[in-house]
C-alpha cells in the first residue's frame, strides 16, 4: 500500500521532465546541436577564431545596417497595415471572420519563392505596377520599381504580413468584450476605449508579431536577391555567399553569430522597452 | 511562349531553391525549345565517326558487363541528352543504365559528394558530369579514377583543341560532355546599335540597364578580356583590376544585377538591354523574340566545358567506360547533340548531324569559324586557396 503510493507520488514527479523530455531532445538535437556545430566552424581553420569574427565585424557593416534598416521599415510597415486588419477581423468581421483568417493564411499555400517570383513580375519594367505609377506621375519615364530598394522592402513586407496579423489577431481575440463595454460604461469615448484597454492588452501580440517579422526579415536573402540590385544586398545574402561560393565556413558561421547576437539584444531590449519580459 | 516562360522561372526557382546560381537549368531548357546554337568543334568533321568499329555494341565485351548485372549510374546536369541515347546504349550494350539529372550547380554537387570521397566512400555514382575549373579540382584532390584508355578506342575522336588542357593535360582523367560559350547577349532594340566589343556594357548610355553573371569564371573572364588581359593566364592582379571595375560599375548603379539564368528573362521583358550571357540561352529566347543576339565579342568570348569523370570510389568503372566510349562515336554524339544543342568534343559529330538534323547542322553557330575559335578563351583551373581567394574578391565586388 504504502509502496504503491510513494511509486505514484515518484512517477508525478517524474511526469513533468518526462512530458518536456521530447522538447528538450529536440532541442538539443536540432538546436543545441548545430549551434555548437556553428560555433565550431567560425573558431577552426587557419581564418576561424578572431581574424574571421574580427573581419564578421569590420568589413560588413553596411550590410548589416541596411538588413537591420529594411527589416525594421518592413516590420513597421506591417504591423502599420496587420494591426488595423486583425482589428478588424477580431471585432468587426462578424461571419466573415474565418473566411478572412483564411485569406491571410492562403498565401502560404503557395511558397516564399514562387510569391516573391510573382512580385518580380509585377513589378517588371514594362508591368503594370510601372506603368500605373508612371501615369500618376509617381515615377518618371525611366524609373523602374524592380531591382530597387522600395521593392526589397516591399517584398519583405509582403511576406511576412501574416506573421504580424495572426499573433496580433490571437491577443485581440482573447480579449474580454465586457472590459471595453466597463469602459464605455464610465464614459470613454471609444478611443479613450482603445488606447487604455484593448491597446496594452494587445501588446504580447504586437511583440511577438514583430519579432515574427523583424528576424525573418533581418536574415532574409531571397526578397534582396530577387527583387533588389547588388546595392540592396542583405546580410543573409553575404552569409548565403560564403557559405555556398566563397566557401569560407568561418566567416560565414562567425557572421551568422554575429547576426544571432545582434538580434537577440536588440529582442531582449524590445521586451524591456514593452515590458514583456516574461513573453521573451 | 508560354512553355518558354515557365520553363525559365522553373528554372530560376530551381536556381534559387539551390541557393547558388547556375546556368545549366535554363540553358538546356532553352536548348530543348530552341535548337538555335549547336555543337561544333567539327572543323575537322571529315573524320569521319566509328572507324575503331564501335566496339560499344560489340557482343564479347557487353558479356563481361551483363554477367556483372549492375547498374551504370550516370550524374548530369538536366535537359543536357536526347531521350533516345540512354536506351539506346542500353540495348547495344545490355548494360541496365540509371541516367539522373541531378547536378544544377558544380558548387552545389561537390558540398555532396566532397565527404564521402574524401573518405573513400562510394557517391553511387559511376560517372559525374562537372565544368572545367571544378573537374579539376577533383582531379587534384584525387577523387577521379583514371580512364582505361584500352577500353576507349573512341578517344580518337577527341578533338584537337581539347586533348590538352590545363586541369588535365592528356585527358587522363576527364572527357568533355559538351560545351558552351559565354560572351554579350543584347537587344538592339534598347540598345540603339549593334554591339562589338565586351566593354559595351560599361558605356553609361545604359546605365541600370545592364546585368553581368555571378559565375565567377565568366563574369571576370569577359571583363578580363575588355581589359586586354588573358583568362587563360589570369592572376591576382588581373582579378584585382577586373573587380575594381566591376565593383565602380555596381556602385555606380550601372550594373542592374549580378544574375545566373534568370537574365535571359529579363533581357526577354525588356527590363535590361545588355547582359553576359551563355550563348545556348539567347539562341534559345531567339526563337521567341528575334530581337535578341548574342555574340562572341572582338575582345573574345568565354568557353566552358562540362565533362564526364569516374568517382574513384565507383566499382563499375569497366560500365563508365563503355558509356564515356559510346558517346564519343558521333553518330551517337550527333544524336546527343540533335536533343541538346551543344558544342561536342567528338570529330564527325558534324557530319553525323548534317544526316539526322540538317536544319541544326547548318546553323553558323553549329561550325564556329576559325576566327571565332581563336577567341574562345578557357579561365585558368585555379588551386582551392586562389578559388577561395580569387572568390572574396569577387563577391566583395558584386556587392554580396
Amino acid at each position: 500500500m504504502a509502496g504503491t503510493a510513494s511509486g505514484g507520488a515518484r512517477r508525478n514527479r517524474l511526469a513533468p521532465y518526462l512530458l518536456v523530455a521530447p522538447g528538450i531532445l529536440w532541442l538539443l538535437v536540432f538546436f543545441v546541436a548545430p549551434t555548437i556545430t556553428l560555433a565550431q566552424t567560425s573558431l577552426t581553420g587557419a581564418e576561424g577564431g578572431w581574424p574571421a569574427y574580427h573581419k564578421a565585424l569590420t568589413s560588413y557593416g553596411t550590410h548589416f545596417f541596411r538588413s537591420f534598416r529594411y527589416a525594421l521599415a518592413a516590420t513597421l510597415l506591417a504591423l502599420a497595415m496587420g494591426y488595423p486588419l486583425a482589428y478588424f477581423i477580431a471585432f468587426r468581421a462578424g461571419k466573415l471572420k474565418n473566411l478572412l483568417l483564411g485569406l491571410v493564411v492562403l498565401p502560404f499555400f503557395t511558397t516564399f519563392l514562387v510569391r516573391t517570383f510573382a512580385w518580380k513580375t509585377i513589378l517588371n519594367d514594362g508591368g503594370p505596377a510601372v506603368w500605373l505609377l508612371q501615369r500618376l506621375h509617381v515615377l518618371d519615364a525611366g524609373g523602374r520599381l524592380l531591382d530597387t530598394t522600395v521593392a526589397v522592402i516591399g517584398g519583405l513586407t509582403y511576406n511576412f504580413l501574416p506573421f504580424m496579423i495572426l499573433p496580433i489577431y490571437v491577443s485581440l481575440e482573447k480579449i474580454d468584450r465586457r472590459l471595453v463595454e466597463a469602459a464605455e460604461d464610465l464614459y470613454s469615448t471609444p478611443a479613450a476605449a482603445f488606447r487604455k484597454v484593448v491597446l496594452p492588452l494587445s501588446l504580447p501580440g504586437v511583440f511577438a508579431g514583430s519579432l515574427l517579422t523583424f528576424i525573418p526579415a533581418a536574415g532574409d536573402f531571397i526578397n534582396a536577391q530577387l527583387l533588389g540590385s547588388p546595392n540592396q544586398q542583405m546580410i543573409g545574402t553575404v552569409i548565403q555567399n560564403q557559405f555556398l561560393e566563397v566557401r569560407d565556413y568561418p566567416l560565414a558561421a562567425s557572421l551568422s553569430f554575429v547576426l544571432m547576437a545582434v538580434i537577440t539584444l536588440g529582442v531582449l531590449a524590445y521586451a524591456r522597452a514593452l515590458g514583456t519580459e516574461d513573453l521573451a | 511562349m508560354s512553355r518558354r516562360e515557365s520553363d525559365v522561372s522553373d528554372a530560376d526557382l530551381h536556381a534559387f531553391l539551390r541557393q547558388a546560381i547556375t546556368r545549366r537549368g535554363f540553358i538546356r531548357r532553352g536548348a530543348l525549345g530552341a535548337g538555335g546554337l549547336v555543337l561544333g568543334n567539327s572543323l575537322l568533321a571529315a573524320c569521319g565517326g566509328g572507324k575503331e568499329g564501335a566496339p560499344a555494341g560489340g557482343a564479347d565485351s557487353t558479356a563481361a558487363a551483363a554477367s556483372s548485372g549492375k547498374t551504370l549510374r550516370i550524374s548530369n546536369w538536366p535537359l543536357y541528352i536526347d531521350k533516345q541515347t540512354v536506351p539506346d546504349f542500353e540495348k547495344a550494350t545490355g548494360i541496365k543504365t540509371e541516367y539522373t539529372e541531378d547536378i544544377n550547380d558544380n558548387g552545389e554537387f561537390f558540398a555532396k559528394i566532397d565527404e564521402p570521397l574524401k573518405r573513400n566512400q562510394s557517391i553511387d555514382r559511376d560517372i559525374i558530369v562537372l565544368t572545367d575549373w571544378m573537374a579539376g579540382r577533383l582531379i587534384n584532390l584525387g577523387y577521379v579514377a583514371p580512364l582505361d584508355d584500352s577500353k576507349f578506342p573512341n578517344k580518337a575522336n577527341l578533338v584537337d583543341n581539347v586533348k590538352d588542357v590545363s586541369f588535365d593535360p592528356g585527358r587522363k582523367y576527364s572527357v568533355p560532355w559538351l560545351s558552351g560559350m559565354t560572351g554579350v547577349g543584347y537587344n538592339p532594340k534598347k540598345t540603339g546599335r549593334e554591339l562589338t566589343s565586351i566593354n559595351d556594357i560599361f558605356d553609361p548610355k545604359y546605365k541600370g540597364q545592364v546585368t553581368m553573371l555571378t559565375e565567377m569564371r565568366d563574369t571576370i573572364g569577359l571583363v578580363m578580356l575588355g581589359l586586354g588581359k588573358d583568362p587563360t593566364k589570369v592572376t591576382k592582379a588581373d582579378v584585382a583590376a577586373a573587380c575594381a571595375k566591376i565593383k565602380k560599375a555596381r556602385q555606380s548603379g550601372q550594373i542592374r544585377k549580378f544574375t545566373g539564368n534568370d537574365y535571359a528573362e529579363d533581357l526577354a521583358a525588356g527590363n535590361i538591354a545588355i547582359a553576359f550571357a551563355w550563348s545556348g540561352d539567347i539562341q534559345g529566347l531567339a526563337a521567341d523574340n528575334p530581337d535578341l543576339k548574342w555574340i562572341a565579342p572582338k575582345e573574345g568570348a568565354m568557353l566552358y566545358s562540362d565533362n564526364m569523370l569516374i568517382p574513384k570510389t565507383s566499382d563499375r568503372q569497366d560500365l563508365a567506360m563503355k558509356w564515356i566510349d559510346y558517346v564519343y562515336d558521333p553518330k551517337h554524339s550527333a544524336q546527343i547533340v540533335a536533343g541538346a544543342p551543344y558544342l561536342s568534343a567528338a570529330k564527325g559529330t558534324g557530319a553525323a548531324l548534317a544526316k539526322i538534323a540538317p536544319e541544326l547542322a547548318s546553323s553558323p553557330l553549329v561550325n564556329p569559324p576559325d576566327d571565332l575559335r581563336a577567341r574562345l578563351h578557357v579561365f585558368r583551373a585555379l588551386s582551392d586557396a586562389e578559388d577561395t581567394e580569387f572568390n572574396r574578391i569577387f563577391q566583395d565586388a558584386i556587392g554580396a
